[in-house]
């Protein structure tokens, strides 16, 4: 999944690095390292994406068809693989972030009661 | 479409496999590299910059371990998984050819068997008839309780008078139609065939829902009961062979034994009416075509066919056909005992395809071979079980290194499967052979015979392999694997890590989890083949017994065949036929007798009421009957029936003088016990007017079948009471009666032109015929029977080997201790026993419950017969001793030292 810095633990909720990465690909194409890059940036290095799972989360984005991906010209002028989000892609995301807002607010009501 | 993008990238995954991978790895580097870019533009001094490389690969991690996870997510459909299976488990075999070749081997033969009976199960039972709605269409037939021998029946067909009562008084069918079957002469120009036709009438093909392909149906004046119109339909086959396929052929001629009638139809290709075997259909009336008098009430011929009437189901149809059944029988009590209550029945045409002892013969078989099938897989997966042993380490280091339990079971499993489907493959040509040798059996035929309405519609010349069956041996191979792998595997891919890895093969504890479920399996084996054997055991003594039987007649070195009777040749000039035909055939050489016989033995033609005159006459309906036989005089000597009191009849016996009669040993038993039946006179037939006098009494003669017992028969001279219907003639020769055939058939041809013989056979092969069906079920069960007691030794044989191999060192310890070698093997030998004789117990208590089914089959044998079981007790102590002889032998000549040092 992804891990924090220094020996903490942010345990994330199964499917998050799935969310994290269809979310990052909303903005724009990007190729892999792009995309830890960009999560790591946003969550202000909170969140940072093991290669152990980035690869593998792709291959499975592209297995079940919400990712595709096309071997470009990066800005450096390297051969890069270049992922962005399908149709089916962006209504998956939009489902997993209602759930995840549901789950999200019961948590919520939950720690606000204890 | 991202359903299309999906599906896009997997197949390359699965099909670009390095391609795939070289792309990943690219990916990876150019992810590391742009960290290490990153790493050295943070770097604050020049070692850091200059290690930025390295440091980027270690944040990165294992980099192969990665890339092996994301082709995992890629390519973990089911497809590859299976494709990386299936190469692995070919290896796998490759690797231990005898171990597969045995595997496949045994499963050939359980697959192919069970393919083949399915094929004839499929094709008499399951597939559904041709014609449109067949669930709509009803066999209508008589039923007869049991009377005296005779087993109660309710599929005897109709006679004319009884069928028209029914068809005046019904609602519920919406058509109703009569037919038998007969063998005609057809002849067109200078051509003669001898063929099977059907008589019917105008709704025989609305009932069927059958059109012709040329011309038209019977007209309904043509087919008035008492005066049919001398019209044809003739089949797509005798249009093609007679008239080469003329469209012109409305309102040719066709003769038909000589008379001649007018085509008005042809019918479509495949079409041959209910018996399966017509090739023209001609309207019958009850006047009869063939008879100088009417059908009678207990004439009965014809088999009835319905289709339910709109709204009206098949159970309120049989009520109203019972209901009308006892009117009948009212009407027409049974002639021999009032007490026999006839009724009628009427059930769906699909039940009435064959004959039920086909039908329970058949499903007999297919169980049978069903728990071969389940022998063969409990000896395979001990062949699994003790390679999953060897295997054990090899497992235990997959397992150990992180390959999941289920995806090691998926893939022993696929490897059973792979197996079960080569066997299934292997088993077509088990199953070819199979079905072609049920194809050429004349199974039905064997059954034409006593009044029974079925159908030959579906013969066994219907049973092929299809694709039905294919997809049976499929479904059969897969399933087979499942069953004989899961259970190994499972017990194979058992967590028990540390031990197995230590192991240096298998030992102790774990080892006797294994040897107690292939005990069970060889239990369960041995338990299954009892059943068989119980089962193939009283059906071979049946037929032991059937074959015994004494048919009443000398059946060697004669031959017999039909001559169509010569209906041109006027009634009164038979006699001079008779003359002629015994003349002729008499002068060939190498025969020594001929005589003729109007109804061969072993097929009962006739079965009349009898008044003795010696008694009053009896009440209605407690007449006696007997069969009445027209013969030539010298036809007892001929055929080898003795004669045991009085004279044969002789040529004096004429038209004009006192009407002479044989009887037969049972007739005279029964009608007049204690006295001398000759000089006794009785009257046979309808009228009962003529009376005549015993002469002598014959020899018993079994005419209704080997398995029926003689009944009461009288003898009548052709001379002194003309009969043309039908006559068989017996020629007994001093060589070989088939050597006759060519001879025998130009002397006809000379004398008698355009009536061809047929039905041509020796006597050995019509008692052959009789038993066909006995021995076919005996021989098929007892070959089951001994392929599962085969199997079962080579189980008790493996098992036995595998513990003694096991036992080497304790083994060992005992002979250090001063156990001799025959100790040793007294106790391996016991422990063989105690499986034979739990799995013994087993199948002789599920024997017991299950030979019940095969009453059908058995002739003079109960199901539970004892001899059998106190047999089969017996072959199975053998069995079992030989298969635990070898390793016992082994296990006594295992040196102390050597195995104690073994471990």
């Amino acid at each position: 999944m992804a891990r924090a810095p220094k020996s903490r633990k942010t345990e994330l909720l199964r499917g998050t690095l799935d969310l994290l990465i269809l979310q990052t690909l909303t903005i724009r194409p990007l190729h892999g390292y792009g995309i830890s890059q960009h999560i790591a940036n946003l969550s202000d290095r909170t969140l940072l994406v093991e290669q152990g799972s980035l690869y593998p989360a792709l291959e499975r984005l592209q297995a079940r068809g919400w990712v595709t991906s096309r071997w470009e010209q990066s800005p450096t002028g390297r051969r890069a693989r270049y992922y962005r989000i399908t149709g089916s892609g962006l209504r998956q995301l939009g489902e997993e972030i209602s759930a995840l807002d549901a789950v999200f607010l019961a948590i919520n009501r939950v720690l606000r009661r204890a | 479409m991202s359903f299309f993008d999906a599906l896009r990238f997997r197949l390359r995954a699965i099909a670009r496999p390095g391609e795939h991978a070289r792309e990943l790895a690219e990916e990876m580097r150019h992810h590391v590299d742009l960290d290490a870019q990153q790493i050295a533009h943070e770097a604050r001094d020049p070692v850091a910059e200059h290690d930025a490389p390295y440091a980027a690969r270690r944040r990165f991690g294992n980099a192969t371990y990665y890339e092996e996870e994301a082709r995992r997510m890629s390519r973990l459909s089911w497809l590859d998984t299976i494709g990386q299976d299936l190469r692995f488990a070919v290896r796998t075999f490759r690797r231990a050819p005898g171990f597969t070749a045995v595997a496949v081997l045994t499963l050939a033969l359980g697959i192919g068997a069970n393919t083949a009976i399915f094929s004839a199960v499929d094709a008499l039972l399951l597939r559904p008839l041709p014609f449109p709605q067949p669930d709509r269409l009803m066999s209508v037939s008589l039923t007869v309780p049991r009377r005296g021998n005779f087993p109660p029946r309710d599929d005897i067909v109709w006679s004319a008078p009884k069928f028209q009562m029914l068809r005046a008084s019904e609602h519920v069918f919406a058509s109703t139609t009569l037919w038998f079957t007969e063998p005609f002469t057809i002849g067109y120009g200078d051509q003669t065939l001898r063929d099977e036709g059907e008589y019917t009438d105008d709704g025989y093909l609305t009932t069927l829902g059958v059109r012709p392909a040329l011309g038209r149906n019977f007209a309904a004046g043509e087919t008035d009961h008492w005066r049919a119109a001398a019209v044809a339909l003739i089949s797509d086959a005798l249009w093609q062979r007679l008239y080469d396929a003329d469209k012109g052929v409305l309102g040719k001629i066709v003769t038909v034994n000589g008379v001649p009638y007018t085509i008005v139809g042809v019918m479509p290709p495949g079409f041959q009416g209910l018996s399966g075997q017509a090739m023209l259909w001609l309207p019958y009336t009850f006047n009869s075509n063939t008879r100088a008098q009417p059908y009678g009430p207990y004439d009965h011929s014809f088999a009835a066919v319905a289709r339910l009437a709109d709204g009206v189901t098949a159970e309120q149809a049989a009520a109203v056909v019972g209901t009308l059944g006892s009117r009948i029988d009212a009407a027409y009590p049974d002639p021999n005992s009032p007490s026999w209550h006839w009724g009628a029945t009427a059930k769906p045409l699909d039940q009435a395809r064959v004959d039920p002892r086909i039908r329970g013969t058949l499903l007999v078989l297919f169980g049978a071979v069903g728990l071969v099938l389940l022998i063969a897989c409990a000896n395979v997966a001990n062949l699994f079980l003790a390679r999953a042993s060897g295997r054990r380490k090899e497992i235990a280091v997959r397992l150990a290194i992180g390959a999941g339990r289920r995806r090691l079971i998926a893939q022993l499993v696929t490897e059973s499967v792979l197996l079960g489907v080569t066997g299934g493959v292997a088993g077509l040509a088990v199953a070819w052979a199979g079905t072609r040798a049920l194809a050429s059996l004349q199974i039905s035929s064997v059954f034409q015979y006593n009044n029974a309405a079925h159908l030959g519609l579906l013969g066994s010349q219907a049973i092929h392999l299809d694709p039905a069956a294919l997809l049976f041996t499929l479904a059969l191979g897969v399933a087979t694997g499942v069953l004989f792998g899961l259970v190994p595997s499972l017990q194979a891919t058992k967590p028990s890590l540390t031990q197995d890895l230590k192991d240096d093969g298998a030992r102790a504890s774990r080892a006797l989890g294994g040897l107690a479920s292939r005990s069970t399996l060889v239990v369960a084996e041995i338990a299954l083949a009892v059943v068989l054997l119980a089962g193939a055991g009283v059906v071979l003594r049946s037929l032991a017994r059937r074959m015994g039987v004494e048919p009443g007649f000398d059946p060697a070195h004669m031959l017999t065949f039909r001559v169509n009777r010569v209906v041109t040749w006027a009634p009164d000039s038979i006699t001079r036929f008779y003359d002629l035909a015994i003349q002729h055939l008499s002068e060939l050489p190498g025969v020594t007798g001929v005589g003729i016989e109007d109804c061969p033995p072993l097929v009962r033609c006739s079965n009349t009421g009898v008044q003795l005159r010696d008694r009053a006459p009896a009440a209605p309906g407690t007449a006696p009957s007997a069969g009445v036989h027209w013969i030539t005089p010298d036809w007892p000597r001929v055929a080898g029936v003795p004669l045991l009191k009085g004279r044969l009849l002789t040529s004096t016996d004429r038209v004009g003088t006192p009407l002479s009669v044989l009887v037969s040993a049972t007739a005279a038993r029964r009608w007049w016990p204690g006295q001398d039946p000759i000089g006794k006179t009785i009257s046979a037939g309808g009228g009962g007017a003529d009376s005549a006098f015993v002469v002598g009494v014959l020899g018993d003669v079994r005419y209704a079948g080997i398995d029926s017992l003689p009944g009461a028969e009288i003898y009548v001279s052709y001379y002194q009471a003309p009969f043309y219907y039908r006559i068989m003639l017996f020629l007994r020769t001093r060589g070989d009666p088939l050597a006759l055939v060519g001879p025998a058939r130009r002397v006809l041809a000379e004398w008698a032109p355009g009536f061809p013989m047929y039905d041509v056979r020796t006597m050995d092969d019509r008692v052959g015929d009789s038993l066909a069906y006995s021995r076919v079920s005996a021989l098929l069960l007892g070959l089951f029977a001994a392929v599962a007691l085969g199997l079962a030794a080579v189980g008790v044989y493996g098992v036995i080997a595998y513990s003694v191999s096991q036992r080497t060192r304790e083994i060992g310890i005992r002979v250090a201790l001063g156990a001799t070698g025959a100790d040793v093997e007294k106790m391996v030998i016991r422990q063989a026993l105690r499986l034979g004789a739990i799995g013994g117990g087993a199948g002789l208590v599920a024997a017991l419950l299950v030979t019940r089914v095969l009453s059908s089959l058995l002739f003079e044998v109960a199901p539970r017969d004892p001899v059998t079981l106190a047999g089969i007790v017996a072959v199975l102590a053998m069995v079992v001793l030989l298969a635990s002889w070898i390793p016992a032998r082994r296990a006594a000549a295992v040196p102390a030292l050597e195995a104690l040092k073994g471990s």
